[in-house]
């Protein structure tokens, strides 16, 4: 036999044992290839998604309002633990929890169950380096608010899933929404991650700014709190409007709670203030001269039978400017007489009562304005001083925002998206707005207003003071108030329009006496913040800070 | 002997390449499995260090909340709001009664010339 058939033979002879580890292998890699790949796939490669980023929210200086901070969750897989008592005992140090809660929570389970979530990073650490079996970690990303409480009614919260439950932090949800980024990595033998790629580079979004003004925010927060802490009434709220483009600087509300904002989803009897709707349609038309006087009756009037109209102080004849300095009732209702219900109606609606305002934000109350065919002589009479009616704050700070720009109502804006404000419509004259203007200029220098009144500078406003009604008897309570006041100012060039609202008012009940006092304090604060000139150089405190 | 043997330089410089290929390809597999844990390991990191950037601008925002700043200023430093009246403004239409000289002196500059 020659050497090259003996070195076949033996070849074939070492080769041999290998032939059925081939078979077996092509069997593996050929035929079963996909499904073991598949499998294999399965045990070892992972996806892994981080949080999904959340937009941060801005003031209109681009100052902080909300943020979201990376953070870690922890779960338990009740499967893979076989002591909840030991495991309870384990986690405890490293999670600072009870270790009878964490054995809790893994009894409790049908399978998973968070056992704490908004780790920390030193926490996090901690439970990685632990290694505990049964226990799992998810990235997350925890929504904080740096300036605490800061317009929370506004901005509202959001869950621990980081969707968005009240607020702007629920209206905006999907826009402040990011993607996760997921990436495909491999867990090796001993459960350790070896990265292979990105799939998909997330999405991070854009940042939203609001017109809110975070130090106007403190400042009407403060003035609303300062009063509410000492008791002096139940609720409150306080709206600034920017009045020459409608944009929204602050909406504080008293008690402090993010998953309602009464500046919107609630609407009150607005008294007085409404008095200017009724005004304004008189002037408008002219149908009231400047010099005619309405009789106040002696501070009791009979509308109908059995229907009597009362005023705080007895009057005699007052001029529509006096009607509104006194506050006046029985004037208001003899000047809507005159003004007829078609004319006060369109007047009402053509200030945006009744209808939404298109705030961003969730559950905006429409108010209630009754329609034409409600306005009896009663019905009509009472409306004229805001009774009978129902308004949400936006509307009525829109309201008076369009008297101090000269008479144009713009769309409430909450939303800094660097487009410009838009018009709603044009509300009355010009001249007729001016003449509004000096009259409610005219109830802060000698009217109901006096406590509104702020050294060297120039405000116009109107108060109210409304009964509310009783929740049991459904009439107006002889003890419970809404208290208001609307104004803006410097009156000479208005930058701000502040209404300021409160509910169930202890002690001094009328608005010109507890919520012009806030707008004064509020007024104060915001002038000498933006450094606003006198605008009354006349004024006795002007000349004693120029000496 | 060569040829008995079916030695062939060529067929030996092939099965050198090849070896030296699938080394190469297990070199390079070890080193994309090195790297894939240097990189989740650095990932890690970055995750950690972010976080404590963030802890670190929640602790800046924090400090400049303003109700933060307004209660520091009350109690640490005795400041409270001011008011219109007690502010009085060094420019405009205030300063005209001020002598030119006096004026003249306020516009030199504190601390030399600008750099800029």
């Amino acid at each position: 036999m020659d050497l090259g058939l003996r070195l076949t033979v033996a070849a074939s002879l070492a080769m041999t044992p290998l032939l059925p580890l081939g078979a077996r292998l092509a069997y593996l890699q050929v035929l079963r290839h996909d499904n073991l790949s598949t499998r294999a796939s399965g045990e070892f490669a992972r996806t892994a998604q981080e949080a999904a980023p959340r937009a941060e929210l801005l003031d209109r200086h681009g100052r902080i309002l909300a943020r979201s901070i990376p953070s870690w969750s922890c779960f338990v897989d009740k499967a893979m633990v076989k002591d909840p008592n030991a495991f309870g005992a384990k986690l405890a140090p490293l999670l600072q929890l009870p270790a009878s809660e964490i054995a809790r929570k893994t009894r409790a389970a049908t399978r998973f169950a968070w056992i704490k979530t908004r780790m920390t990073q030193t926490e996090f650490q901690r439970l990685t380096e632990a290694r505990v079996e049964g226990l799992g970690l998810v990235p997350a990303q925890e929504r904080v608010y740096p300036n605490g409480d800061l317009a929370r009614s506004v901005l509202g919260l959001v869950g621990a899933e980081g969707k968005g439950l009240a607020g702007i932090e629920l209206s905006q949800d999907k826009r402040l929404t990011g993607r996760a980024r997921r990436m495909e990595v491999i867990r090796d033998g001993q459960g350790r991650t070896i990265y292979k790629n990105v799939s998909d580079t997330g999405d991070e979004p854009e940042p939203l700014k609001l017109t809110l003004d975070r130090t106007a925010q403190f400042l009407a927060e403060e003035a609303l709190r300062e009063g509410g802490e000492r008791g002096q009434f139940k609720e409150g709220s306080v709206v600034i409007q920017d009045p020459r483009n409608g944009e929204i600087l602050a909406m504080a509300a008293w008690p402090p709670n993010p998953l309602r904002n009464p500046l919107v989803q609630d609407a009150f009897e607005p008294g007085s203030t409404f008095k200017v709707v009724t005004a304004l349609s008189a002037v408008d038309d002219h149908i009231v001269r400047p010099d005619e006087t309405f009789n106040g009756e002696g501070g009791k009037f009979q509308l109908t039978p059995g229907v009597v109209i009362t005023d705080h102080e007895p009057e005699g004849d007052m001029t529509l400017t006096q009607i509104l300095e006194k506050s006046s009732n029985i004037g208001i209702a003899k000047v809507v007489e005159r003004v007829g219900a078609a004319r006060f109606y369109r007047q009402a609606r053509a200030f945006g009562f009744g209808a939404k305002t298109g705030t961003p934000l969730p559950g905006e109350s429409a108010g209630e304005l009754k329609p034409l065919s409600d306005l009896t002589k009663v019905g009509l009479a009472v409306s004229s001083y805001g009774y009978g009616l129902a308004v949400n704050p936006l509307q009525m700070v829109g309201a008076y925002s369009a008297i101090a720009n000269g008479g144009t109502l713009w769309e409430t804006k909450l939303i800094a998206d660097g487009k410009p404000p838009v018009k709603v419509r044009r509300v009355a004259s010009e001249r007729a707005v001016k003449e509004i203007s000096a009259m409610l200029e005219g109830v802060v220098d000698r009217g109901t207003a006096a406590s509104a009144r702020i050294p060297g500078y120039r405000a116009a406003g109107k108060t109210g003071t409304a009964h509310k009604i009783d929740p049991i008897t459904h009439k107006y309570s002889a003890t419970s108030y809404t208290a208001s006041f609307a104004g803006f100012l410097p009156a000479s060039a208005p930058r701000w329009t502040i209404l300021v609202v409160l509910h169930d008012p202890k002690g001094a009940y009328y608005g010109g006496l507890i919520a012009a006092p806030i707008f004064a304090r509020l007024g104060s604060r915001l002038l000498t913040l933006e450094g606003v000139p006198p605008d009354r150089p006349a004024d006795p405190s002007l000349a004693t800070a120029k000496r | 002997m060569d040829a008995l043997m079916g030695f062939d330089p060529r067929r030996v410089a092939k099965f050198a390449g090849l070896g030296a290929l699938f080394l190469f390809l297990c070199w390079q597999h070890v080193q994309a499995t090195r790297i894939g844990y240097k990189v989740e390991t650095t990932r890690r990191e970055a995750r950690a260090l972010r976080s404590r950037v963030e802890d670190l601008r929640l602790k800046v925002d924090e400090t400049l909340a303003p109700a933060a700043l307004a209660a520091r200023a009350n109690s640490k430093l005795g400041m409270i709001p001011a008011t219109p009246g007690s502010l009085r403004s060094l420019s405009g239409a205030g300063n005209e009664s001020v002598s030119l000289l006096p004026r003249l002196w306020a516009r030199l500059p504190l601390v030399g010339p600008s750099r800029s």
